[in-house]
């Protein structure tokens, strides 16, 4: 049965990116290619749909591994406060003006961001040489709570366009988004993905407890670090790639969950996935829906996800981690 | 002369445990568990009855004493290792997460490269759940899945097997199912139990039962040598009758309540 369901999201998740690389205001077909749409295909839309891919898939991985260790199903990768650091950095790089990574300050900028919140929470979540799970939660939203206080703070003491332009940016926009980024971000991503991945086993014991973890032969607090260090990494590349874009982070587990079941080693695929599904087809809306305009991927991910969350809210077993 | 035919496979000796900072919960504690010996582990609440569970698990670290398992210090196995050796199951089985009966017992071949000889079928089929493998474990009644838990430990193969309470919450139907479980793969399989309960009337059918009390042992032994008034007196501070009648020894309440 679940064989059959992750065929269909493989097929589906394909159609969805051929679907986003070749439609859009421009609708291209991939037998008669002119000059001009080679050039929008390549420089423009391939690259686009790619981070927009990566940035889900790192997503609903991330989701999924974080709700496991925290054995909390309201965890989205965004609440250790990795993303709101890394916006706040991001804006620091741009409101000095210095731009000293170019065209690339802004990702550059955010992903020393996040990865310094990633430590700085690792350490907070820290007491007697063990991670704890509650602390890293509270130390994250702690941070987020000061991180998002010292952004607003300085946008409003700024009139640097630069600035407003970050923020705008950081919640979720990957139009901007070319081949430069990519290489980086995809390793990063792949890293991450491969730890969790390799840990899914663990991830599946950790849901049952430390105690049953132990008595399986697993050392807690390796595989808490390694499963942290894995979120870390695809939650520092996907902001740094395509900004804040909610919900995928949250829900794509829980649908997944609610398709295939809680088994980590099918259930972080599925998520990794169906997350860079949705953001392709959240981001393929975006684009044509009101052409010229866009609407940011991160509000369709919304606009389609809340309704779709609370949906399922509605029904029994689906709150479970 | 018998410990040459019937080897132990965990000593606990002079053992001491306290949390950080805090008073010591477990005293000096020494004893022993045999090759296919069922223990009842007894005590009122907060006596320590998990607490020695969790230090014989290696899941706490005794402050004082060593543990040995098969005759090599505990902590000196590898955590694989030492989960095909031993096998702990917690009390508290808030699982709230929709695996399926058959993803969580063949979570007991985890410790393994080369699985045992049991399959997740035959663990399923041991405790009797053929009709629900396929069932998710949050759709189950609380003694259909203590049974999977109990499954899982079955594959996991290992010969001493540490339950904190796992009667706790049953139905009697499903106590009675649970035991008689139990004691046939201890006979079949020649495994080790370590039991924490509760229900003294339970604990007179066992052959050895360990009464604790503020972290010691009050006696050891079998139960009509360590269930006696006077020590229950001591361990539950409650005045219990022991009677005897044609099916059996039984407990009568007196006239507290």
């Amino acid at each position: 049965m679940s064989k059959i369901r992750i065929s269909v999201l493989i097929l589906a998740a394909v159609l969805i990116f051929l679907s986003s690389v070749f439609i859009g205001p421009r609708i291209i077909s991939p037998f008669d290619l002119s000059a001009t749409d080679r050039e929008i295909l390549f420089s423009i839309r391939l690259p686009r749909v790619v981070v927009a891919a990566l940035v889900g898939m790192a997503l609903g991985a991330s989701g999924a591994v974080l709700q496991g260790v925290l054995r909390n199903p309201l965890a989205d990768p965004y609440i250790l406060g990795i993303s709101s650091g890394a916006s706040l950095t991001a804006a620091f790089g741009l409101l000095s003006g210095i731009y000293f990574f170019g065209r690339f300050t802004i990702p550059v900028t955010a992903f020393i961001g996040a990865s310094a919140v990633s430590v700085i929470v690792g350490v907070l979540g820290m007491k007697r040489g063990k991670l704890w799970p509650e602390r890293l939660l509270l130390a994250g939203i702690g941070l987020s709570f000061l991180f998002h206080a010292a952004l607003i703070l300085l946008m409003s003491v700024s009139t640097d366009e630069g600035l407003r332009r970050a923020v705008l940016w950081m919640y979720g926009d990957i139009s901007l988004a070319d081949w430069s980024m990519i290489p980086s971000g995809l390793a990063v991503i792949a890293a991450g993905l491969a730890v969790c991945i390799s840990r899914a086993k663990a991830l599946n014991v950790l849901i049952l407890g430390d105690e049953f973890s132990h008595s399986l032969g697993f050392s807690v607090n390796r595989e808490r670090l390694l499963l942290f260090i894995s979120i870390a990494l695809m939650t520092s590349a996907s902001v740094s790639l395509g900004g804040i874009i909610g919900f995928i982070g949250l829900l794509m587990p829980h649908i997944a969950r609610f398709s295939i079941g809680a088994d980590s080693r099918v259930l972080i695929p599925v998520s990794a996935i169906g997350g860079g599904a949705f953001l392709c087809l959240a981001d393929l809306i975006g684009r044509i829906i009101m052409p010229p305009m866009e609407i940011p991927s991160g509000i369709v991910t919304a606009i389609i996800g809340s309704p779709y969350f609370l949906y399922l809210l509605r029904r029994k077993d689906v709150l479970s981690i | 002369m018998s410990s040459a035919y019937n080897p132990s496979i965990i000593e606990i000796d002079n053992v001491s445990f306290k949390y950080f900072k805090d008073r010591e919960l477990i005293n000096n504690l020494t004893f022993s568990a045999g090759n296919g010996e069922f223990i009842g582990l007894l005590g009122a609440n907060g006596s320590g009855k998990s607490t020695i569970l969790k230090l014989a698990g290696g899941i706490l670290k005794p402050s004082g004493g060593y543990i040995k398992l098969w005759g090599k210090p505990l902590g000196a196995y590898g955590n694989k290792d030492r989960a095909k050796l031993l096998c702990y199951l917690p009390q508290l089985l808030d699982i709230n997460v929709p695996f399926k009966v058959r993803e969580l017992v063949g979570m007991g071949l985890y410790p393994y490269d080369i699985p045992p000889q049991m399959t997740v079928d035959e663990a399923i089929d041991a405790v009797g759940l053929n009709e629900k493998s396929e069932s998710y474990v949050t759709n189950l009644s609380g003694g259909e899945r203590r049974r999977v838990f109990i499954a899982m430990t079955l594959l996991q193969g290992a010969g001493l097997l540490l339950l904190d309470e796992p009667l706790a919450n049953l139905d009697i139907k499903f106590q009675v199912e649970l035991l008689k479980l139990l004691k046939e793969l201890r006979s079949r399989k020649n495994i080790s139990i370590i039991m924490a309960l509760h229900d003294i009337n339970i604990a007179l059918k066992f052959e050895k039962v360990m009464l604790i009390k503020e972290g010691r042992i009050l006696g050891i032994g079998s139960p009509g040598s360590v269930l006696t008034k006077a020590m229950l007196k001591e361990a539950f501070d409650v005045n219990i009758e022991i009677k005897k009648s044609d099916t059996g020894t039984y407990i009568s309440y007196e006239n507290n309540f």
